[in-house]
C-alpha cells in the first residue's frame, strides 16, 4: 500500500477517480465550502428512514459488528456535532438519537 | 501578588483559585462574596456598566443579558451586538475575567499571570479567543490547560491517589472523558474526549419543554411570549433538576407572562431521568471512546472520578458504577476542583505529560494493492493522544509528471473518511519541472507544548522545504494592535 499525496483542490479537479463518489463537490466554493457540502449532498442523497438504515445495521449483522458500528458512527457524529455549520451540526444530532435508539435496541438501556 | 492563579471560565460558572504558600489551592470569592461567579454579563444601560455575575443572571433585561458565550468561542460570526457595538465572544469572556481579576486581587494580592481552562476537545480558536480574553482583561497566561486535568491534578492532590483515573466531567455547557495514569505528583494523560454541547443546560432545555407541554395541557396556552419570561422559567427549571437530584419528587407551579392561570407541574425523578436518557447514552459512548482510545478495558481503571455540576445527577453516578462496577468518587467540590486544580497547575505543570488532542494529517490517495481500489483519504501523520510535545513523519508520492506545485492540505481530525475531517491549513512547495510522478515528499507535523502545531514538507529530491505554523488567521482572531486597543478599552470600564 502506497500513498500519493493529493490536495482537496487536485483531487475535486482532475481526478475523476476522486470525485466519482462524491459528485456534488466539483462545484465553486472555498475548499472548506466543499468539504462541507459534500456531506451534506452526501446526508441529502437518500433520505433514511429507520434508525437501522441511517446506521447501516442489516440484520445479518452480529452483535460485536453492530456494536463496531455504532461506535464508529458515534465518534465521527459526536464530532461533527460541534461544527460550526448549523447544517452538519443538526444532521450530527439526528444521527445520534439513531445510534442511541440501535444501542438500546441491542445492548439494552443504559 | 498571587503568583500562582487559576481560573476555570465556564458555561454557567466561573471560578478562580490561587495558591496558598502552604502549596494548598484556595478558591478566592468575588466581591460579592461568592465563591464562583455565574458567567453572565448584563450590559447596563443608565450607568454604563457591565455588571457579572449573580446580579446579571438575576436581574438583567434579556436583549441585555448575555449568557453561555462559552458555546461560541470559535464560532467567528458570533457577534453581540449592544448599543450599536459588536462584541466578539473573546470580548464578552474578557468581562468575566476582569471581574473576576479586580475582585480576587483585594483578597489575594495582584494578579498578572493564570492558568486558564478549556475542555479538553476545544480547537485552536476558541483556544485563541480565550487567551485572547485573558489578555484584554489584563492578564498574561502563563498556560492553558484541559479542564479534565486540571480537576485530576487536584484530586491526585487531595486525595494521595495512585494509578489509573478517569475523570467524568459534565458541567454546564460540556461534557470531558480523560484518563490519566497518577503517581504521585507526575501524571500522564493518556486521552481525552468530549462532546462540546452535551451539559447541564441540554437538561435544563428538555425539562423546558416538558413544563411547556404540561402547561398547555392545563390551561390551553403558551408558557411564555417573551425572551424575559422564558428565562424566568428555565431558572425555575434548573431549581427543580437540582432540587431532584435529592428527591423523588418535586411540585412546582408556573404561570405564563400573559395571564393565562396558573398550571401544576408534578415532576418525578424517574420521568426526569427518562426525559435525559438520550443524552446519558450518548456520555456512555463518549466514556467507552475514552477507553477505546487509550486501549482499556473498564475493569483497568482504578478511580472514577466526577466533575461538574451535573455529577450530582443521581443516575449519573449510578450509570457510571454499572459500568466500572465502582463507586464514583467525587474530588470535594465538583463545581471548584477545576478551579483548584488550575492553580496547582501553575506550578507542577512540569511534571505533567499532555497529549495531543486531535489527530493531524494531510489528504492523500491511498492505493490498496490487495482491492486495487485507489481512495482519497485522510492520512493522519500525528495520531490524537501521542504524548507531547513531539513530532512525526510521513513520506507520500507525487501523483502527476512534471508536477510543479506540491500542494498539502492539513486536516484535524480522526476519521479516515475525508469528509469527516477539518482542512484547517494549504502548504504549497514549488518544486522543478519535467519529473516523473511518484517524487517522494515527507510531510512532517510537530506538536508542541501549548497544543501548537507547526507542518514542515520537504521535497526529497531538490531538498526544497517549506515550514508553516498551522494557525487559524482568518476571522475571529485579533491582531496584536487591535487586541491591544481593545484591552486598553477595557481597562476603562465600569465592571461589577
Ligand atoms: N444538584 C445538582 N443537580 C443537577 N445539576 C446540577 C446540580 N448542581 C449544579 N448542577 C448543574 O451543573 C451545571 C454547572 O456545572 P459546572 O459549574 O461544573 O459547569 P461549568 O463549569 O459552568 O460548565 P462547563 O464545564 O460545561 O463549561 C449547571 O447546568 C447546573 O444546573
Ligand atoms: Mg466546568
Amino acid at each position: 500500500m502506497f500513498k500519493i499525496l493529493k490536495s482537496l483542490s487536485k483531487s475535486l479537479g482532475s481526478s475523476a477517480k476522486a470525485t466519482e463518489a462524491k459528485p456534488a463537490a466539483a462545484k465553486e466554493g472555498t475548499l472548506l465550502d466543499k468539504v462541507s457540502k459534500v456531506s451534506a449532498a452526501a446526508a441529502k442523497a437518500e433520505p433514511p428512514k429507520s434508525p437501522e438504515e441511517m446506521c447501516g445495521i442489516t440484520p445479518k449483522m452480529s452483535k460485536d459488528e453492530v456494536k463496531a458500528q455504532l461506535k464508529l458512527l458515534f465518534r465521527r457524529y459526536n464530532r461533527s456535532a460541534s461544527s460550526l455549520d448549523a447544517k452538519l451540526r443538526n444532521e450530527a444530532d439526528r444521527m445520534l438519537d439513531a445510534i442511541v435508539q440501535m444501542r438500546e435496541k441491542h445492548f439494552g438501556e443504559i | 501578588m498571587a503568583e500562582y492563579v487559576g481560573i476555570d471560565l465556564g458555561t454557567t460558572l466561573s471560578g478562580l483559585a490561587y495558591l496558598k504558600p502552604d502549596g494548598n489551592p484556595e478558591i478566592v470569592p468575588n466581591a460579592d462574596g461568592e465563591r464562583l461567579t455565574p458567567s453572565v454579563v448584563f450590559f447596563e444601560s443608565h450607568e454604563d456598566v457591565k455588571l457579572v455575575g449573580s446580579a446579571a443572571r438575576d436581574g438583567g433585561e434579556p436583549d441585555r443579558t448575555i449568557f453561555q458565550i462559552k458555546r461560541y468561542m470559535d464560532d467567528p460570526e458570533h457577534l453581540v451586538e449592544i448599543d450599536g457595538k459588536k462584541w466578539t465572544p473573546a470580548e464578552i469572556s474578557a468581562l468575566i475575567l476582569s471581574k473576576l481579576k479586580r475582585d480576587c486581587s483585594k483578597i489575594c494580592g495582584d494578579i498578572n499571570e493564570v492558568v486558564i481552562t478549556v475542555p479538553a476537545n476545544f480547537n485552536e480558536l476558541a483556544r485563541k479567543s480565550t487567551i485572547a480574553a485573558a489578555e484584554m482583561a489584563g492578564m498574561k497566561v502563563r498556560r492553558l490547560v484541559n479542564e479534565p486535568t486540571a480537576a485530576a491534578v487536584y484530586y491526585a492532590h487531595s486525595q494521595g491517589v495512585k494509578g489509573r483515573i478517569l475523570v467524568f466531567d459534565m458541567g454546564g455547557g460540556t461534557l470531558d472523558t480523560t484518563i490519566l495514569d497518577v503517581d504521585g505528583d507526575s501524571i500522564k494523560i493518556l486521552t481525552s474526549e468530549g462532546a462540546r454541547h452535551l451539559g447541564g443546560s441540554n437538561f435544563d432545555d428538555i425539562l423546558l419543554e416538558a413544563y411547556e407541554e404540561q402547561y398547555k395541557k392545563q390551561t390551553g396556552a403558551a408558557l411564555y411570549s417573551g425572551e424575559r419570561h422564558r428565562r424566568r422559567v428555565l431558572q425555575a427549571t434548573e431549581d427543580a433538576k437540582k432540587m431532584l437530584s435529592k428527591l423523588q419528587r418535586v411540585n412546582d407551579t408556573v404561570a405564563n407572562d400573559t395571564n393565562s392561570g396558573i398550571a401544576r407541574i408534578d415532576l418525578s425523578r424517574d420521568q426526569f431521568e427518562k426525559m435525559i436518557r438520550n443524552m446519558l447514552t450518548r456520555s456512555v459512548f463518549l466514556v467507552e471512546q475514552a477507553l477505546d482510545s487509550a486501549k482499556l478495558k473498564p475493569s483497568d481503571i482504578d478511580h472514577v472520578v466526577l466533575v461538574g455540576g451535573s455529577t450530582r445527577i443521581p443516575k449519573v453516578k449510578s450509570m457510571l458504577e454499572k459500568i466500572f462496577g465502582k463507586t464514583p468518587k467525587s474530588c470535594g467540590n465538583v463545581d471548584e476542583c477545576v478551579a483548584l486544580g488550575a492553580a496547582l497547575f501553575a506550578k507542577k505543570s512540569s511534571r505533567i505529560q499532555e497529549v495531543c488532542n486531535a489527530s493531524y494529517g494531510t489528504l492523500a490517495m491511498v492505493y490498496n494493492a490487495k482491492t486495487k481500489e485507489e481512495k482519497l483519504m485522510n492520512s493522519i501523520v500525528i495520531p490524537k493522544n501521542t504524548p507531547i510535545p513531539c513530532s512525526r513523519t510521513q513520506v507520500y508520492q507525487t501523483s502527476e509528471d512534471n508536477e510543479r506545485v506540491i500542494e498539502v492540505d492539513i486536516t484535524q481530525g480522526e476519521d479516515e473518511d475525508a469528509k469527516f475531517v477539518d482542512v484547517i491549513g494549504r502548504l504549497t512547495l514549488d518544486v522543478p519541472p519535467n519529473r516523473p510522478k511518484g517524487c517522494e515528499v515527507a510531510v512532517t507535523f510537530s506538536y508542541d507544548e501549548n497544543q501548537r502545531v507547526r507542518a514542515l514538507v520537504v521535497d526529497k529530491q531538490s531538498g526544497r522545504s517549506k515550514e508553516v505554523a498551522v494557525t487559524y488567521k482568518g476571522a475571529g482572531v485579533l491582531s496584536d494592535e487591535e487586541l491591544k486597543r481593545r484591552s486598553h478599552h477595557l481597562r476603562a470600564m465600569r465592571i461589577e
